[in-house]
Order: C-alpha cells, then structure tokens, then sequence
C-alpha cells in the first residue's frame, strides 16, 4: 500500500501523490498498490474548458459579424431592419460576454463596457453614414454615466482599495475623451460632452483629495519596472 | 388498464425535491464491502428477492397539482456495474425511474437512494438484507442450515415482509383523508410517511429544515467554506477508514459521543484549512437525529430531523476538549423526546393549515427551496453519524466496512462503523481537500493508523487513474 509520510496515512489505490496533501506518496515495505476501491469515472464534461470554448466561439461569431457589415457597404439607404437587428443582437452578446467575464472587479468590468460600447457606436455611426450621433451623444452619455454608477457604488460598497482604484481612474480619464470632441468639432450637439467632461474632471479631483496617495501607491506598484 | 396505488410524498420529503441542483441531486450511497469480488449474477438474484419484500422501493414519483406522490410500478431494478461517480443524479423531472440503484465494483456492493424515498436508517435496512441474501446465495454451502427470512434484528428492522408493516397511527390519520385511494394496499401502507405515535400526532415530521431555520435569528456571522467547483458537478469524495475503538477511546477520553467528537474535529479542520475563518468566525453543522429510536416506527420513509450546533471562535476557550462539550451541551438537550416532540408537533401543524395545502406544487417547491437556502446560509458544515451497524448472519462475517456518501451543497462527513473499522466519508461540491488533510492528521497525531481512498475528480487526477 502506498504511504503518505506528510500526513503519516495509508493510501488506497495508484496514487503518485498524496489526495489529500499533494505531497509525493512513497511504496511502503508491503510491496504493491492496492486498487482503489473507488472506479477512476471519466469527466462527462469539464465547466472550464466548456466555457472557454464558448467564450472563443461567441468572439470568432462577433467580430465576423462585425467584418461583415463592412461588405455589405456602409451608405444609410443600404442599412435595413435585419441588418439592424444583426448589429445590436451581436453588440449585445459582447457586452454580456465581457459583463460576466470581468465581473468580479466592477470598476474593471465598467471600463470594459465603456470603451466596448463606444467602439460599437462609431463603428455603427460610420456603418450608417457617419451623422456623428456616436460621438455627440452615445459616447459622452455612457462615459458620464459609468462614471456617475462608479462613484455611487464606491460609497455603496466596499471595495478593495486596489481593485477599484486605477480602473475608477482610468474610467474618469476615458471621461476626458468627450472635450476632445469638441474641441475638434466633431459633434453637432456641445451639452453631452460638456457635461461628461465637467463630471471627469470633477471625479478625478474627489479621487485626487480622497485616495491620491493610495493611487500613487498603486501606480507605482503596478508601473514597476 | 390497471389503477395504480399511490401515496402522498410528506413535506419533509418535498424539501429534497426543492432543494436538489445540479450539484447536489440529493441522493446518498450506502456500501458494503465484501471479502471478495462481488458475483453480479447472484447480486441480481438477491436483489429480485429483497425488490420483491420492499414495495415502497417499487415506487416512482410523480408530480401533482399540489403535492408530489410515489406511484407504485411494475419496474425491475438491474444490478449495474460503478460506472458513474458516487451520489450521481437518480431523479430526473419527467422519468418515470425507479428512485434507487444497486451497483457493485471489486468488492463493493452500493445502495444509491434518492434522499425524497428514504433515510439513511431505512436504506441500511433494505442494504443489509440485500447483502444477506446475496452472501446466503454465495456462501451457501456453510450456512444451509440458517432459515430464509429475517433472521435476526427483530429490534430494529422490519422481519415480516416489509409491505406487512402496520402503521397504525398514521393509518389512523391516512384514512381520515384518503379513504377512497390507497387505503388498504400493501404499497400505500410500505410506502406510507413513518408513523408518529404520539397522541394525534399521526402524521410525518413536516418540513423541519426549513421552518425550524426562519425562527432563528442571526446573531453570530456564519462561517461559510468557498472553493472550487468540481469540473463536471461530480461529488468529491474522500474516505478514511479507522479502528473504530481507537476513536470510541478518544471520545470516550473528551467524555462526548463520538459524533460530538467528530464534528468538533471538523470545525478545527475548517478552521485551520482556512486560515483563521477570518471575520465570520461561527462554526454551524447540522446533525441529522434517527426518529425511530424516540418514536417506534418500522416505516422505512424518512424519519429523522436534524438538530443545530454551533461553535463561536474566539469566544472562550476555543480547545479540541472544550468545543467537544460545547457542542455535546447544545446537542442533548436537543436531542430528547420531549424537545424532539415539541418541535415535531409544531411542524405537523405548519403542514396541515390549509392555507398552505392549497398552494400549487410548483409554488411550493419555491417556497421550499428559499426556506432551504435560508437555512443552508445559517450551515458551514453537514455530518451523519449513522452508527455501528450490524447486519444478520451469514452477512456480517463476510462484510468489512461499511460506507456512507452523501451527495453535498457544502463540506460533509458521514460516518458509520461495521467490523471494528469506522469510516468517516467526505463528500463536497469543492475540488479541495484541505479540511480532510487536517482532519486526518489530527487523527494520525494522535497515534490513530487511517487509511484514505478518494475518488478522482480533477482532470489531472482522471488522467493519472485511467493511465
């Protein structure tokens, strides 16, 4: 029978390592493993690899997809219900794919959807025309309101301070983006943006008077070279 | 076309009905181990026999509008080579399949039951006579002279043919109600809920998980154990085998029973595995008590409830002797028959209000389903002692130990002793193992020779074993 020194037991069938402590099992002077008494049961499915393979499969679906629409030609009289519903159906999935995949860190998670969502609306803009309604509206709006959702759930809940930090603040800078806009002159419409680039720099004060020395602390960790 | 008998399934068996995931399909294995390799063509003719004494093993389940009942059917059970891993699913919603399977590998004969048919005392019944009759078939030759049926045990299990059984109390309450059904039949009376015979009393403990649990306030923050989920919802089991005495001397040494001494072991080994439990720092296990030895009943239905205790860490002293009485203090008193009735009688008046009767079935399984994962929240830890067990001759001397799973939300042991070796069975939903590790070293530190056999489980270990 084989012998596990680490937790001083016997072990029943062909262990090479200890089921309980991982540490190398020895043969003892009995000579021989004895069978184990339990049947070894192929896996009739593995959760992770299941996942993995789907989460690879729902990319390779939507991003042909997305590719797709660019064959189809990008003019607003080429642009039906069908190729419409298409779109959103697959903006969706990778919104909720990345939902689930980053949900363990919210702030992580929500810088994500901002910049997966404002890819989404340019590409969609250009796809039909390009009337600027992205940049004038979809992108300020979800930035403003990621950022508005992160400071509530700051207070509402309790983070750790690492885990939520630099992504809060990678989200207000994300936030600046919409004075570019217009600065540039890029959207029809100045309030969204104004407004989105008001609530980023006001966030990035409330972080820099709370926390700016655990944020430094933190980017120096994490830029460490 | 033929009318079939058919029996009500109990609140208390509902509540595993409800409370069944993927995970955890509620289904418990009892084995024997034999001194040689099993015959599967004479464990089948054993198993015809014992199928044919045990009518409520006969019985599929089916659903209502308001209720679940257990159908009799013209079903064969088939002895089956251990193909699937321990505690695998036995109900699924829309089968009409039997709710238990016999199953044998080398030198184990197993017993698989989904939990909603019956308890762990009535399987060792229906196990140690299936055994029996199998050992008289292989040893025939020495023991030709012993009578057929029911040979010893007349204290604890049914001898007459179990569809014999009477229950008179609850035959008193069945027939209130259903005298035009399945008053009369041998199935409805072998399959009907175990009697409670105490004054009106007659009918099953209802749905005592749960209603127990809503009562009781949350003071103390509830340790609860995280890990990894098995890859495909299989239960991790972990065996180790002991000399029962050598434990009884321990316990006997803490001055508690065995199974106090076992759950407080338990709760060191959470605790260390843990790390320190961190901010929740209250231990709770829940720990099943046998009805049957306060309130006579041969009914082979379950009949049992379970009984809370709970360790605070931090609070006091926190030694392997003092949680031992602590927790044998909380059980006792818990564990009387007065206590035992009290609850039991406020139970039987929860399920016979009206109001809750007429509540459609689906809903019902909801309702049950939230009290179960209330009161799984005020849990750490589940154990089952079932006890020593004896089975009649020609059996026991060819039968070594005997093995307890249960499939489990959350890390359980189930223990029971046959032979002079205990086994305490591990089960959980997690691929870890760390609480076993201290569990077993604290055995072996103290001098205890254990023995450990586990399933495989994780890719890596499936790999190793089929190699």
């Amino acid at each position: 029978m084989r012998r596990c020194p680490t937790c001083s037991i016997a072990i029943e069938g062909a262990w090479t390592r200890c089921p309980l402590c991982a540490a190398p099992a020895e043969v003892d002077a009995v000579g021989d493993a004895v069978p184990s008494p339990l049947p070894t049961v192929p896996l009739t499915f593995s959760r992770r690899r299941l996942l993995r393979r789907l989460f690879l499969t729902s990319l390779v679906v939507i991003a042909v997809s997305f590719a797709a629409q660019l064959v189809l030609g990008h003019r607003p009289e080429g642009f039906g219900v069908l190729r419409s519903g298409w779109l959103g159906v697959a903006a969706m999935w990778l919104v909720v794919l990345m939902a689930v995949r980053k949900r363990r860190n919210v702030a992580k998670g929500t810088v994500y959807l901002v910049v997966l969502i404002g890819l989404a609306c340019v590409y969609w803009d250009y796809l039909t025309g390009w009337r600027a309604w992205s940049l004038t509206y979809a992108v300020p709006i979800v930035c403003a309101s990621s950022i508005a959702a992160l400071l509530i759930m700051v207070r509402a809940m309790r983070f750790e301070t690492t885990e939520y930090i630099l992504y809060s603040g990678l989200a207000a800078i994300l936030g600046l983006a919409p004075i570019g806009f217009l600065t540039f002159g890029w959207v029809t419409n100045p309030l969204p943006s104004a407004v989105c680039g008001a609530l980023s720099i006001l966030a990035l004060v409330l972080l820099q008077l709370a926390r700016g020395r655990e944020v430094r602390l933190e980017l120096a960790k994490r830029l460490h070279l | 076309m033929t009318h079939r008998d058919w029996v009500r399934l109990d609140n208390a068996s509902n509540i595993f009905l409800a409370a069944r995931s993927a995970a955890d399909p509620k289904v418990f294995r009892l084995s024997a181990e034999t001194d040689h390799d099993v015959n599967p063509q004479l464990l089948q003719e054993a198993l015809d026999e014992t199928y044919d004494r045990y009518r409520l093993y006969h019985a599929v389940l089916q659903s209502g509008l308001f209720w679940y009942y257990l159908q009799d059917s013209d079903l064969r059970p088939l002895v089956t080579p251990e193909e699937q891993h321990t505690c695998a699913p036995i109900y699924q919603a829309g089968r009409r399949n039997l709710l238990f399977r016999v199953i044998h590998h080398r030198r184990r004969i197993s017993l698989e039951v989904f939990h909603a048919l019956t308890d762990g005392t009535g399987a060792a019944w229906f196990l140690s006579d299936l055994v029996n009759a199998y050992s008289r078939r292989r040893f025939s030759d020495s023991d030709r002279t012993l009578p057929l049926e029911g040979t010893s045990r007349a204290d604890e299990a049914p001898v007459e043919p179990v569809h014999a059984l009477s229950i008179d109390s609850f035959a008193h309450y069945f027939r209130r109600r259903h005298r035009s059904h399945a008053s009369g039949s041998a199935f409805s009376r072998a399959a009907g809920p175990a009697a409670f015979t105490v004054d009106d009393s007659a009918q099953s403990p209802a749905a005592r998980w749960n209603i127990s649990r809503l009562r009781r306030r949350a003071e103390k923050k509830v340790h609860h154990v995280r890990g990894t989920r098995t890859p495909d919802n299989r239960t991790r089991a972990v065996e180790l085998t002991m000399p029962t005495n050598a434990v009884l001397g321990l316990a006997r040494a803490a001055d508690v029973s065995i199974t106090m001494y076992l759950t407080a072991l338990f709760f060191e080994s959470i605790r260390i595995s843990s790390g320190g439990l961190g901010k929740a720092r209250t231990l709770a296990a829940s720990v099943p008590v046998n009805l049957r030895q306060f309130f006579p009943s041969t009914s082979a239905r379950n009949f049992f409830t379970t009984v809370r205790v709970e360790h605070t860490y931090g609070q006091g002293k926190d030694d392997l002797g003092s949680i031992c009485k602590q927790l044998e203090s909380q059980f006792l008193p818990q564990a009387t028959q007065e206590a035992l009735e009290k609850k039991l009688r406020w139970f039987i008046r929860v399920e016979r209000m009206p109001g809750l009767r007429i509540v459609p079935r689906p809903l019902k399984d909801v309702i049950l389903g939230l009290a179960n994962s209330h009161s799984n929240r005020g849990l750490s830890v589940a154990v089952s002692n079932l006890g020593r067990l004896s089975l009649p001759e020609p059996a026991e001397s060819h039968v070594g130990r005997v093995l307890f799973h249960v499939s489990a939300v959350r890390p359980q042991f189930c223990a029971t002793s046959h032979a002079g070796l205990l086994t305490v069975s591990f089960t959980s939903p997690f691929v870890e193992t760390d609480h076993i590790r201290e569990f077993a070293r604290m055995l072996t530190g103290e001098g205890i020779d254990v023995t450990v056999a586990a399933e495989r489980v994780t890719e890596d270990e499936i790999a190793e074993g089929l190699s």
